[in-house]
């Protein structure tokens, strides 16, 4: 299983839409990284997250990739990373932060 | 990116000391790397199970893009530890700072890689004129 973190605001992503997005993001490791994913939840409390100093409204959804991964094509995986993200929550460009790690030794 | 994540004992950072280091530790990182503000993401959590506080009463964990010299994060580390220490009242002793780095194109915000250091300038000009744009269209 592909290793994915999911950093989300507190009430900004409903247990019926993490289930979606959970399905979402298992079929995407299963094409970009032949394997689904293992994902794991993780909420910032309310009034606990910060971007630019200020309240923020920014998910974060980490993937560790099995192998190493060419940088065209994590460009690629990362753009559709962020298409998935937005049009499934409704956020903007500037409040997803998509990341594919390669394994660490 | 940069991403710091500060777990702490329950009760330990108030809110408004929440607010207070987020501050500081944005703008530690942007007078130290040059990065603009917009990149630096704070979050606090209480006694989570994923950054584990090993008897410490603040762990602050940071994942920054690669390329920052190691004179840099030790400035970031002593400077942050400091803020957590007078904003919270967390002994000195008692607080954590750990750094990480990522390389810039494994990280996606905003549409685009994140930019190598030094090229901060360049890319949000671009940024901005491609959001610019995409809001007239």
């Amino acid at each position: 299983m592909t290793r994915c973190v999911c950093l989300v605001q507190e009430g900004q992503t409903p247990d019926e839409r993490k289930t979606i997005l959970g399905g979402l993001l298992n079929t995407y490791s299963e094409r970009a990284f032949g394997e689904g994913a293992d994902i794991n939840w993780v909420t910032v409390p309310a009034g606990s997250g910060f971007t630019a100093a200020q309240p923020s409204t920014s998910s974060i959804v980490s993937f560790t990739a099995p192998q190493a991964v060419e940088q065209g094509v994590r460009t690629s995986l990362l753009t559709d990373l962020c298409d998935l993200w937005m049009d499934e929550t409704g956020c903007s460009l500037d409040e997803i932060v998509a990341v594919i790690n390669d394994p660490r030794d | 990116m940069p991403l710091y994540m500060c777990n702490a004992a329950k009760g330990a950072i108030s809110a408004e000391a929440k607010s207070k280091i987020a501050a500081d530790v944005t703008r530690i990182h942007c007078e130290v790397t040059g990065a603009p503000a917009t990149f630096v993401h704070v979050f606090f959590f209480e006694e989570a199970e994923h950054m584990p506080l090993d008897g410490h009463g603040a762990v602050l964990f940071g994942t920054i893009r690669g390329g920052r010299t190691d004179a840099q994060k030790v400035q970031m580390k002593d400077e942050m530890q400091e803020a957590i220490r007078l904003q919270a009242g967390v002994p000195q002793e008692k607080i954590s700072v750990l750094i990480a780095e990522t390389p810039a194109n494994w990280v996606m915000e905003g549409g685009d890689l994140l930019p190598e250091p030094g090229e901060e300038a360049e890319w949000l000009k671009a940024h901005e004129a491609k959001v610019a744009e995409a809001r007239t269209t």
